[in-house]
């Protein structure tokens, strides 16, 4: 189980936001309790941070009990595994899936299971910024989800493609923090998905030069990387 | 062709859906293109669709591959 954590922000949004993004969870997964509310100021003169406590709420919680009980028997991963099989044969593509050790920087949960595709030519399944393989990871998890009348964290990956990703991601995010720190200026990095944005947050999370938010909404929410002041 | 897409489209809407019995797939074929029409039963329409039509497009996204792959296009519509 994971611990609570207190998370800050210019806002409450703000900080809750990027507390969801870094435990890599959803509103409804977590325990929110407001320690300050956070004044915007005037011009950023008297401004106060935000905070924000969240605390991790078990897993299945809130789903409600169904007539069926959840199958404890059937693996999940090789349900996963089966259902990920099927989609990629209905969609003509030649690949293999291995389940695999979870990915670096993922959410960390026991239950949690990593798929990757294996297969030559298969960047179409990754697509523009990985847009494929978030619409494949999410119909995967919507089945197994059902199957098992409870939901379950399932990562697909496709030949390292995240695992590359993200270690790129992270070098990029301690360059920036490197140059906001010595330019003293903000700097914001291309829209990215929940993930992606949590690798940086969390790539940032203990430097003591700087502070990462995200900002915008939706397909064009993005992290800005911001001078700590002291 | 176009028989795994419809397939494709079927076992998605199957694996979601409360009632799998009552989900249908119509399949119109043009010259260059592909019209799958999906039915569900009036309570799982939600299901297929998804919050902010995000199954929906899940499922659009991973038919494009698949049509790629025959060389064809394809559009979902969900009834």
């Amino acid at each position: 189980m994971q611990e609570s954590r207190e998370v800050r922000g210019r806002t409450v949004e703000e900080a809750t936001e990027r507390a969801l993004e870094e435990l890599g969870l959803r509103r409804d997964q977590v325990e929110l309790t407001v320690i300050r509310k956070g004044k915007t100021g005037f011009f950023g003169l008297g401004s106060e941070e935000a905070a924000v406590l969240v605390r991790p709420l078990k897993q299945n919680s809130e789903e409600p009990t169904e007539a069926i009980e959840p199958n404890e028997e059937i693996d999940t991963a090789a349900l996963a595994k089966e259902v990920l099989e099927d989609l990629l044969r209905l969609m003509n593509l030649d690949a293999t899936v291995e389940v695999t050790a979870c990915l670096e920087g993922e959410a960390q949960d026991a239950k949690s299971i990593s798929l990757d595709v294996k297969g030559d030519d298969l960047g179409v399944l990754i697509g523009r910024r990985g847009e494929t393989l978030a619409s494949l990871q999410y119909i995967v998890r919507l089945i197994v989800a059902r199957y098992q009348r409870a939901k379950v964290p399932i990562s697909i990956d496709v030949e390292g493609y995240k695992q590359r990703r993200y270690g790129m991601l992270r070098e990029l995010a301690v360059r920036l923090a490197q140059k906001v720190k010595t330019t003293g200026q903000s700097t914001v990095l291309e829209p990215m998905p929940p993930d992606e944005r949590r690798i940086v947050h969390l790539a940032l999370s203990i430097s003591p030069d700087v502070t990462t938010q995200s900002i915008g909404e939706g397909e064009v929410r993005k992290v800005a990387i911001v001078p700590r002041k002291h | 062709m176009g028989g795994n897409m419809k397939e494709l489209v079927e076992y998605i809407a199957r694996s979601i859906v409360t009632i799998p019995d009552e989900v249908s797939v119509n399949e119109e074929t043009n010259s260059d293109s592909i019209v799958l029409k999906l039915q569900v039963a009036a309570e799982d329409r939600g299901r297929v669709i998804g919050k902010q039509g995000k199954v929906a497009q899940a499922m659009r996204t991973l038919l494009r591959i698949a049509a790629i792959r025959e060389g064809t296009r394809v559009q979902l519509e969900i009834m």
